[in-house]
């Protein structure tokens, strides 16, 4: 396999890796830039979204991305998300909500939510929902997570 | 994984010199072709990623023809208001794929190049009389989607050649359409059954074009000629499907595996098909249940 080299602009910075040509953008974040945020859980299947980052604006899988596709895109992983040592407000509301257990599941649903609010400020339930129907979650339920981006869109709408 | 050596394509003209240069395997938005590289299952050791190239990404009308560039995601055309309103079974069906993940990167062309059986939207392009532009170096193909699909994760498509663009005629008012998929729940889920339908009615309320087609019950999504001809020059209405239910019949042959048998599939598939008649009769202004 010949290697490729490929810049990705994370979370603001650009980081450019010569990395192997089968490598996938999760694991391109997790072993070559060292972001251990975004989780391996369903074996590259894209069925649990734990990996879930915002590529371009959009929520993928990054397990279903070739990093070689990424490269020149911009990418937010869930270490970019606190800004000045302050938790964004949808971290702050998962533990607050108390929507985290084991966390493995939390960076995905935190970017996929993250992703819908970002074009959707003030969703219904049915979006968040939708929102959050391809990360799985088996030990807190969605319950508290979906109030968790309820009281984070209240809140962002009194920031602005 | 398996091992691979990677080429990006940002242009038409870079992505027919890669395949030329090194007999590649295109993928587009990856979400089929990753899961199966993951499990050493995608017959290619070149591939080159075509997703990049924006001359393959549109949605056009040209009077009642719609055509949908290859690259075109499922969220792309959930966004358009033009598809809503000409194919409401395409949005139904794109609706259903796997979850937003999915829907931002997974595309309309590699739904057709990864001829699922139980891929989403096949049946509801068939319903369409889709076309699919075949492309390469040396020219442009046209077929009906039908002949592009040739068995069960199998395309027709020669060495050399792309999926470009995907297309078909809205048909005359009153008319409708509808997609029906059965699956163990909303998201992230395949296909158990699925089926879609489009009717066209004359004035004097009669089926002028009536098109069945079904999912998950064949080795490739698959028309309903037997359903279609039940239905052509009749009365809309609960008798005429329930007749056309039966004749679909004939036309599938479901297997048994681990989301359901072969009997829950045809059971499921004649009960949606007359759901799904009613929905493109009701899209198209028709009464239910009359």
């Amino acid at each position: 396999m010949k290697p490729i080299t490929v810049t990705l602009i994370v979370n603001g910075e650009p980081r450019t890796i010569t990395t192997e040509p089968n490598k996938t953008l999760l694991y391109a974040l997790r072993d070559d830039l060292g972001l251990y945020g975004a989780k391996d859980a369903c074996g590259g299947e894209g069925e649990c979204g734990a990996c879930t980052v915002i590529l371009d604006g959009e929520p993928v899988n990054s397990c279903l991305v070739l990093a070689g596709q990424a490269d020149g895109c911009h990418v937010e992983t869930i270490e970019g998300l606190a800004a000045g040592g302050q938790l964004h407000p949808l971290q702050r509301a998962f533990v607050e909500t108390g929507a985290v257990q084991c966390g493995f599941c939390t960076p995905g649903a935190i970017l996929a939510a993250k992703a819908l609010l970002d074009r959707a400020p003030d969703p219904t339930d049915d979006q968040i929902r939708e929102a959050l129907s391809g990360n799985l979650c088996r030990c807190t339920g969605y319950t508290k997570m979906i109030a968790a981006v309820r009281r984070a869109a209240e809140e962002m709408s009194h920031v602005r | 994984m398996q091992e691979i050596d990677f080429y990006r394509a940002d242009s038409l003209d870079d992505l027919y010199r890669l395949l030329a240069e090194t007999g590649g395997r295109v993928i587009a938005g990856g979400t089929d072709a990753l899961v199966q590289m993951q499990r050493d299952a995608f017959p290619a050791a070149v591939v080159i990623d075509a997703s990049r190239i924006a001359d393959l990404r549109y949605i056009r009308e040209d009077g009642d023809r719609i055509e949908i560039g290859a690259l075109t995601t499922y969220a792309d055309l959930l966004a358009s208001s033009l598809v809503r309103r000409a194919a409401p079974s395409l949005i139904a069906a794109a609706e259903t794929v796997g979850a937003p993940q999915t829907r931002a990167r997974g595309t309309l062309g590699g739904n057709i190049a990864n001829a699922s059986p139980a891929g989403d939207t096949l049946p509801p392009l068939l319903a369409l009389d889709a076309s699919v532009t075949l492309s390469s170096a040396r020219g442009v193909r046209v077929l009906p989607l039908g002949e592009v699909l040739c068995g069960s994760r199998q395309t027709c498509l020669e060495p050399g050649e792309i999926i470009a663009s995907i297309a078909f005629r809205r048909l005359p008012d009153p008319s409708g359409s509808a997609f029906i998929k059965l699956s163990n729940r909303r998201g992230m889920s395949i296909a158990v059954v699925s089926v879609a339908a489009a009717l066209a009615l004359d004035a004097a309320g009669r089926i002028v074009e009536g098109r069945v087609a079904l999912g998950a019950v064949a080795p490739t999504a698959v028309r309903s000629p037997a359903a279609e001809s039940a239905l052509a020059g009749e009365v809309p209405g609960a008798e005429t499907f329930r007749r056309a239910a039966r004749a679909a019949l004939g036309d599938i042959a479901p297997i048994g595996d681990v989301r359901a048998t072969a009997a829950y599939r045809r059971e499921a598939a004649a009960r949606l098909v007359i759901r799904a008649l009613n929905g493109a009769w009701e899209h198209a202004g028709g009464r239910v249940g009359a």
